[in-house]
């Protein structure tokens, strides 16, 4: 009886807000409503033709990938060398950390606006930098430049995710056992071995973790890149998110956009299967 | 002759040692410069914005963004204050946030409760069918629920964003809640329910002053993330007097796009609340974070 009572609420508006919805979005995909009239057409699989044979899809889907792939190797690898580090006996060693989480409580519209004037052409600190040590051969207008718009918004976002990575293996750290990287070091292994053979072993799980979520925020990447690029110049840091929104909040296809958010759906559900079934092998090893 | 190599031994040993300590040291030292500098570098972005918030537009164009202020003057954030329209946009994030707060993390505790200490038939599943609302990109329901609130009449008011921050909300409290009501014994509800009482009384009056630490990480949580968010109120509002901070700060952008140094205002300003948070609940966010990522 109490559970009924307790279960109610939380899971009617869950059912309303988020699977009812999502349902809607499949439904929506085989139409072409265009988001003010109430009334709209069935048009069958027309929307997902369109988005298979839009070469803007797949220009979204490729920088997606790269994001993905960036987002993967940046935080961890960035994440680690820093949590290494501190996690070392380092003196002040809270403070850094403090310093380096900060940028994870900051909003990424704030961060998209700063990163905004970072690269600015004419008075942004990446140009004044290069003209100061005389790299001024490289200086360019970041954001307004097909060749680097993607990349310069993808580093201001892992300016964000190095932090939170550096959280995840700090926390994964403190659970490996102190004896055995010193067993390591008994049996003769230098820094590098009892690192290779021993610590990054036993940070798995936090490795998944932090992989997981730069594959989810690879897909979710829409605020940043909305506020730095709008998706431009010409595409060329378009993402599934903001492809999505453009269509269907700015051009009105809101069938044709329920298409491309039910590939969306399509795309993290076989992440999330992934996921779930790495964190089911490794609760199974660890047991 | 052995006391003599003995000696001799003894003396290399000592350099040697002497030796270590200085490679020690020196690495030391350079680990400490190398993390000052990153530490640095990784501040500026930081540094620029809150320089530039104190600027006149003159010592802009004169010295560029990134100079020391001549003064300290808030003339930057008066301006975005009051004609900028930034109080009423930090009215209406308080307006979103801190209901969608309470109330997710109020749903969260029940549902938390149920899938710890009252289990059912299918209760696992059903708590990863909840789990998994986590990972989904908000951009799969963004068509039907712009289409729901305009049918209902809510589009251009704060109670989408509302509405729509407890629901999804609602998987991370239920994780964290019932992750952590796993760890309270069982032996006080039952000893609470010898007692006579019943699983309401039980909730209000036994678990919830023990959950007082994860009610706290979810707290800081919470509000960051919907104070932080930019995208619902995109979606859903129209209007300059229904806009959140972080939208207001996009919509002001193209209003004030040359004066930067109102810009910075407001960017700091959005920031205010949030950095609060994270400095004096440091210990509670970082928690958060760990147990929300590690154990979903």
């Amino acid at each position: 009886m109490w559970t009924i009572g307790f279960l109610a609420i939380p899971l009617a508006l869950y059912l309303v807000i988020v699977v009812g919805p999502l349902l809607y979005s499949f439904f929506f995909s085989l139409t072409d409503w265009n988001g003010f009239s109430f009334d709209f057409n069935f048009v069958g699989l027309a929307n997902f033709q369109r988005v298979f044979s839009d070469p803007l899809f797949g220009n979204a889907i490729r920088n997606t990938v790269i994001w993905m792939i960036i987002a993967i190797l940046v935080p961890v690898t960035c994440g680690l060398g820093l949590a290494l580090i501190l996690h070392e006996r380092v003196r002040g060693a809270n403070i850094y950390k403090s310093l380096f989480y900060l940028p994870i409580c900051l909003s990424l519209a704030v961060i998209g606006q700063v990163w905004f004037w970072i690269y600015q052409p004419r008075w942004g600190l990446l140009n004044l930098t290069l003209n100061g040590i005389g790299l001024g051969d490289l200086t360019r207008a970041w954001l307004a430049d097909p060749d680097t718009a993607l990349l310069s918004v993808i580093v201001a976002w892992c300016w964000q995710q190095i932090g939170l990575g550096m959280v995840i293996f700090l926390a994964g750290l403190t659970s490996v056992p102190v004896e055995l990287t010193e067993a390591a070091q008994i049996d003769g292994a230098n820094y590098w071995q009892s690192l290779r053979h021993v610590v990054i072993p036993l940070l798995r799980p936090s490795t998944v973790v932090v992989v997981a979520l730069a594959v989810i925020n690879s897909l979710k990447s829409f605020d940043i890149v909305y506020i730095m690029t709008r998706g431009g110049p010409f595409n060329s840091s378009d993402t599934l998110a903001t492809f999505m929104y453009d269509e269907s909040f700015r051009k009105y296809y809101m069938g044709y956009g329920s298409a491309i958010s039910v590939v969306l759906f399509a795309i993290a559900l076989v992440v999330i299967a992934f996921y779930f079934r790495q964190v089911r092998a490794l609760e199974h090893l660890y047991d | 002759m052995t006391n003599v190599s003995l000696a001799v031994g003894n003396a290399t040993l000592e350099r040697e040692r002497a030796r270590e300590q200085w490679r020690q040291r020196t690495a030391r030292a350079l680990l400490y410069i190398f993390l000052t500098a990153l530490v640095f570098v990784y501040s500026l972005p930081g540094l620029g914005v809150i320089l530039t918030s104190f600027k006149t537009n003159a010592e802009i164009s004169r010295g560029g963004l990134w100079s020391m202020p001549g003064e300290l003057r808030f003339t930057n954030y008066e301006e975005a204050w009051v004609e900028g329209n930034v109080h009423t946009y930090t009215v209406n994030s308080f307006l979103v946030t801190i209901p969608a707060t309470l109330f997710s993390i109020a749903l969260g505790v029940l549902t938390g409760y149920v899938f710890s200490k009252l289990p059912f038939r299918g209760s696992e599943a059903l708590f990863i069918f909840i789990v998994a609302g986590m990972f989904f990109p908000p951009q799969i329901v963004l068509i039907p629920l712009f289409r729901l609130f305009n049918t209902v009449g809510l589009y251009d008011t704060l109670w989408p964003m509302i509405i729509v921050h407890v629901a999804f909300g609602l998987p991370i409290c239920t994780l964290l809640m019932r992750n952590f009501f796993s760890t309270v014994p069982t032996a006080i509800r039952e000893a609470a329910i010898i007692d006579g009482a019943n699983e309401g009384q039980i909730l209000l009056l036994v678990m919830l002053p023990l959950s007082l630490p994860a009610l706290a990480v979810l707290a800081t949580l919470q509000f960051t993330w919907i104070w932080n968010d930019f995208l619902w109120p995109l979606i859903f509002t129209q209007s300059d007097n229904m806009r959140t901070i972080m939208v207001g700060l996009v919509t002001l952008r193209g209003q004030y796009s040359v004066a930067w140094g109102v810009q910075g205002a407001m960017a700091v300003i959005a920031s205010v609340p949030t950095l609060i948070i994270f400095i004096f609940f440091q210990r509670y966010f970082i928690r958060g974070l760990t147990l929300g990522a590690v154990k979903g």
